[in-house]
């Protein structure tokens, strides 16, 4: 049985080894002369000030979670489109009432106020 | 191709509840804050729809979706008890959320989902569902337990509970999974057939078993894992803390029950013990601590701990007048402690101050009717003779002693006269004591009269009423769960 | 007439519950209302309870005036009621000490009077309930549901520690009928193992035992009798488990105090002598030395610790430890003298105790202390008070020509009789608990009543008012009457006496 999910683990193995094997292969050939400018976080803009640990406002988060929430949901319609014309009107109907759902969440976080960027 | 055909009706209380859930949660923006209390009225309106679709299912009996989820009078059953749960808690919490300012209509949306996870515990005849049900009701749960958002206490609930409901859920999940690689399936008739082939890894199965264990007990509040109650309980809004110790706990104890009995009847005798020992430390620690609390909360908090170790007396009697006891007895417990919840959330204060069973002093004669129905409920959960507390556990220790358990028996039923102890303590402060004597002085704005709203009131009457009836006329419910749990053994 | 004739139990039962729901709806302000209210039902109730004794077949062994209706027919379980010879007179001890207590209660309470009389009313359906029960179930459910109004009363309108004495009781016996409760279960699923028929009905299961239906070893005869005994001999209260009592009988309010001791205390022994003996006959065989010892201490233990009181109340809660005493040793020497002495006895101390209660009760609403070193010479601003005193406290050493004398020589006899070893030497033990009780009795009465007014306030204490006098009198009247002629109250119950004690298996034991 478990001989089926060989390929997926000589998969992550020639995955990792060409993922490590460029870092290292870079890390072994390459040239290291480190500057103060070079280590910056970006060498050729503005000099950063302050701490990078910086409190960001909720609302980044919130866009952020949306964003992912909504995303997901739109990744059922792609199984959904390749097997559309076997499921015929009744795919039609149950994406329709799926759709519905989704946007009635999207009304509920517009109305809420949620993508309202300048709110409060 | 043919349009499939797809049943609706097993799972029509469910879907009615979303419904009604997206419904409300959709009107809400739309609504101005002084009308949002309709939006409440609409969830209960959406309560007594699925009421009237749970009739429906009565004559739908049968398994349907492959199996996944299953119509039988003990779904039925915990169907009902779970409206009437979600009916009372939105009634009681009304007022309290108006008072608090807290009256965003998602509370009831929330409710409403957890009642639809609680309805597919109650109905699934599989472990990925009984998951997915318990997921639904916990992840709505964390929300509610938090819904004051800006109390500190009310915080420390939410995280508490997310924390460390998260981790029980995946030692629940873990012991599914490893139930899966035993026995290839997990249905659970299948498994349990799997069980009797002897063909199967035994050291699995009981991994599984046990870590599946540990995820109800958590669910349920039962000792080892009970720990996190009294905080809990203490620090979310208190008509959720009614809820709390009523609802998630009784479709724990059904998908508990289901599981255990329906798949894993074959080991009983090795999960015997360990409901044996969980029962007399969930009885003796929720009782004990109990007896030590000052804020009622949390005092209520304990003996639903303490109660848990009842139920698991009638549990380890593994017998299907066990499990109809425990089915009355969850009934019993559901009115009684809503009614006290809502009692005490007529009684306090805005912020939940007045919460400490010393500022109950004097209610009985302020509030005579509140304080009597209050003392009718705490009478009941003691089990005093005549209120369905009593006839609950003497059903339970009924199937209790026909199953020989005589030690365990004594052991509950002195837990029981102990209990006396602190459910008492409250009729003292309300009767016994005068206002002030404690030696607190109340502001003079708490003493102004209170205002008790209908709903709040029609609660505490349908409670009253409904102890008072399960403790005259327990006939007709018994016979209905008797019925139920020969289905499910 | 039809429907009284067959539901005048039910009635008894119903009747106090409807006047307490009644007073419910009263305005609280109103308390002369309220009490005539209270006084209406009570004397209604009693009245009701007449019937009993009128319509009573004194030569009928078994029960009467029976109700039986399926309540929960899946596990068994039945409203049956039914009294015989012996709980009729404890029915009607409830009725009646219940009307002189709502009488005696009229001017005493003066707070919270709607909820007081709201919580005797409860407190008589559910004595009553206790001694008409015939089914084990119901039993039970009167047993414990009468504690909730007793600790009210204790907790609400006691005095002191009233809030200690309250909790204590309740979960002293609550504690008890925990084992009771187990007892029952077994007992139930003895029978419906042995005979096929799950019921919780006395009767039918004593007729098992009695024809040999349902046989339980000894040995589980042992732990049922234990468990039946505990939770009896609590509410006796038997020595050692005493304890409970003279906190709860001194902080209640008189009211209580003369429920608690006339008819709370009864169903101890009621409970012992219905069921104990008549459904474990091995195991009360094995235990009647232990049990006789225990009376036996009990008497003379009772009877010393009440000597040294210095509080009247608690003088007189002491010595209903040494009578009941008396009354535990009359039943466990099974003869017909003994028993019908016990319950005879039961009777006795309800109204001589009671009344004994009211009196300090009436000393002190006008003294606010129980302080015997508080009083004395009261004879003089009190003639009356004096002399229904002298009657009561007569009545309580049992002087010959009252109710004392008959049930403690009853049960003197009855002992001396008994077919047990050392019948003898018990009897001369409780005897001289009778003369430590004439001791202690004679020696508080003396120092309240006779010598010169030690303290000046006493000396303007008025005499008895005409309502106090409505409450004594009848006491009065119960304890000569009972003295006299104790033939009316003792032919009612030879039948029944005799039953329980001719049952084969009783039998047995008295050999």
């Amino acid at each position: 049985m478990l001989r089926s999910y060989l390929p997926i683990l000589i998969q992550i193995i020639l995955a990792s080894l060409i993922g490590f094997g460029i870092l290292g292969l870079s890390y072994l050939v390459g040239k290291h002369k480190p500057t103060p400018e070079k280590l910056m976080p970006y060498e050729s803009g503005v000099r950063p000030t302050g701490s990078a640990h910086e409190r960001f406002a909720v609302k980044f988060y919130l866009t952020a979670m949306l964003f992912i929430l909504f995303d997901v949901e739109v990744i059922f319609l792609y199984p959904w489109a390749v097997i559309y014309r076997e499921l015929r009107f009744f795919g039609f109907f149950e994406m329709l009432t799926f759709i519905l759902v989704v946007l009635a969440g999207y009304v509920y976080i517009w109305k809420k106020g949620a993508l309202d960027w300048n709110k409060n | 191709m043919t349009l499939p055909q797809v049943p609706i009706l097993p799972i029509l209380p469910e879907l009615i509840l979303t419904l009604f859930g997206i419904a409300v949660m959709l009107f809400d923006p739309f609504t101005a804050k002084p009308h949002k209390s309709w939006l409440s009225s609409l969830a209960f309106i959406g309560v007594l729809a699925a009421l009237a679709g749970n009739v429906l299912l009565l004559a739908a009996e049968g398994e349907y979706y492959n199996g996944m989820i299953i119509v039988d009078s003990f779904s039925v059953f915990f169907n009902f008890l779970f409206l009437i749960i979600a009916g009372l808690s939105i009634l009681a919490s009304r007022q309290y959320l108006v008072r608090e300012g807290v009256n965003h209509s998602e509370y009831y949306g929330l409710l409403l989902f957890a009642t639809v996870g609680m309805c597919f515990m109650g109905g699934a005849n599989e472990l990925i569902m009984i998951f997915i049900g318990l997921e639904i009701t916990s992840i709505s749960t964390y929300v509610l337990a938090g819904f004051r958002r800006t109390d500190l206490k009310s915080n420390e609930a939410a995280i508490k509970y997310f924390l460390l409901g998260s981790f029980a859920t995946a030692f629940l999940l873990y012991g599914i999974a490893l139930m899966y690689g035993a026995t290839h399936t997990t249905h659970l008739s299948q498994i349990s057939s799997a069980l009797l082939t002897g063909r199967i890894d035994l050291r699995l199965v009981l991994a599984g078993t046990a870590l599946m264990m540990v995820g109800f007990s958590f669910k349920v509040a039962t000792a080892p894992f009970q720990i996190w109650t009294p905080d809990v309980y203490e620090g979310a809004p208190i008509p959720v803390t009614g809820w709390m110790s009523v609802g998630p706990k009784a479709a724990g104890f059904a998908a508990f029950l289901r599981v255990f009995f329906v798949a894993l009847p074959a080991l009983d005798q090795k999960w015997f013990w360990v409901l044996w020992v969980s029962s007399v430390l969930t009885m003796t620690i929720g009782n004990t601590a109990a007896m030590l609390q000052s804020n009622i909360k949390r005092m209520l908090a304990y003996s639903s701990i303490a109660h848990a170790g009842y139920i698991l007396v009638a549990f380890a009697a593994l017998t299907p007048n066990g499990i109809a006891s425990i089915m009355f007895y969850l009934l019993a417990y559901s009115v009684m402690n809503l009614g006290a919840f809502a009692v005490i959330s007529a009684w306090s204060l805005s912020g939940e101050r007045r919460v400490t069973i010393d500022e109950f002093a004097g209610l009985g004669y302020r509030q005579p009717w509140l304080a009597a129905a209050f003392t009718v409920f705490l009478l009941g959960l003691t089990g005093i003779p005549l209120t369905a507390g009593f006839t609950g556990k003497f059903f339970m220790f009924r199937a209790a002693i026909n199953s020989k358990l005589y030690w365990l028996t004594i052991i509950a039923l002195l837990n029981s006269a102990a209990s006396l102890y602190y459910y008492l303590r409250p009729t003292i402060a309300m009767y016994m004591r005068e206002p002030g004597e404690s030696g607190r002085t109340s502001a003079p704005q708490d003493s102004a009269p209170l205002q008790i709203s209908m709903a709040t009131k029609v609660v505490i009457a349908v409670s009253v009423l409904a102890v008072f009836y399960l403790g005259l006329f327990p006939s007709t419910i018994l016979d209905f769960a008797q019925s139920s749990a020969f289905l499910v053994h | 007439m039809e429907f009284i004739d067959s539901h005048i139990l039910t009635i008894l039962i119903l009747m106090p519950v409807a006047g307490a729901m009644f007073l419910a709806l009263l305005d609280p302000g109103k308390h002369e209302a309220i009490r005539r209210t209270a006084l209406v039902v009570a004397l209604l109730t009693f009245v009701f309870s007449l019937h009993l004794v009128i319509h009573f077949v004194p030569h009928e062994a078994g029960f009467q005036f029976e109700e039986n209706s399926p309540w929960v027919p899946a596990f068994g379980m039945n409203y049956h009621l039914g009294i015989d010879g012996i709980s009729l007179w404890l029915v009607l001890l409830t009725t009646f000490l219940t009307s002189v207590s709502v009488l005696a209660s009229w001017k005493g309470i003066e707070k919270r009077v709607k909820e007081f009389f709201i919580f005797i009313l409860l407190l008589e359906a559910g004595m009553v309930g206790v001694f008409a029960s015939l089914d084990l179930f119901l039993f039970y459910v009167f047993w414990e549901v009468m504690l909730v109004p007793m600790y009210f009363l204790i907790g609400i309108w006691g005095h002191g520690r009233r809030i200690y004495a309250a909790v204590k009781f309740i979960i002293y016996t609550a504690v008890g009928s925990a084992f009771m409760l187990v007892a029952i279960l077994s007992l139930y699923f003895l029978n419906a193992h042995a005979t096929g028929a799950p019921t919780f009905d006395f009767t039918t299961i004593l007729d098992n035992i009695v024809n040999g239906r349902l046989v339980i070893e000894p040995r589980i005869q042992v732990w049922l009798f234990l468990a039946f005994f505990l939770s009896f001999a609590i509410k006796v209260p038997l020595f050692p488990l005493h304890t409970w009592l003279p906190d709860a009988h001194t902080e209640a309010p008189t009211a209580g105090s003369v429920l608690l001791a006339g008819v709370l205390l009864k169903m101890g022994t009621y409970g012992l002598l219905r069921f104990n003996i008549q459904l474990f006959p091995d195991a009360t065989q094995t235990f009647t030395p232990l049990i006789v010892a225990l009376a036996i201490i009990g008497i003379i233990y009772g009877a010393l610790v009440a000597m040294v009181q210095p509080d009247l109340k608690r003088l007189v809660a002491y010595s209903s430890v040494s009578h009941l005493g008396f009354v535990v040793l009359g039943i466990f020497v099974f003869n017909i003298q003994g028993v019908e002495g016990a319950v005879y006895q039961m009777l006795n101390h309800g109204i001589s105790t009671g009344a004994l209660f009211l009196i300090v009760g009436m000393i002190y609403e006008r003294r606010h202390t129980r302080e015997i070193s508080e009083f004395g010479g009261l004879a003089t601003p009190m003639p009356v008070l004096a002399t229904i005193f002298l009657i009561i406290t007569l009545s309580s050493i049992g002087l010959p020509l009252l109710n004392g004398f008959v049930g403690e020589f009853l049960i003197l006899v009855g002992t001396f009789g008994a077919a047990v070893a050392r019948a003898k030497l018990y009897c001369t033990l409780a005897a001289s608990g009778v003369i430590l009780g004439a001791v202690y009795m004679l020696w508080m009465y003396q120092r309240v009543i006779f010598g010169e007014v030690t303290h000046d306030v006493n000396k303007t204490l008025p005499d008895l008012s005409a309502r106090e006098k409505w409450v004594l009198v009848p006491m009065v009247v119960m304890a000569l009457w009972m003295g006299i002629y104790p033939q009316f109250f003792l032919r009612k119950m030879d039948a029944s006496v005799s039953k329980l004690l001719n049952a084969p298996r009783v039998m047995m034991v008295r050999k």
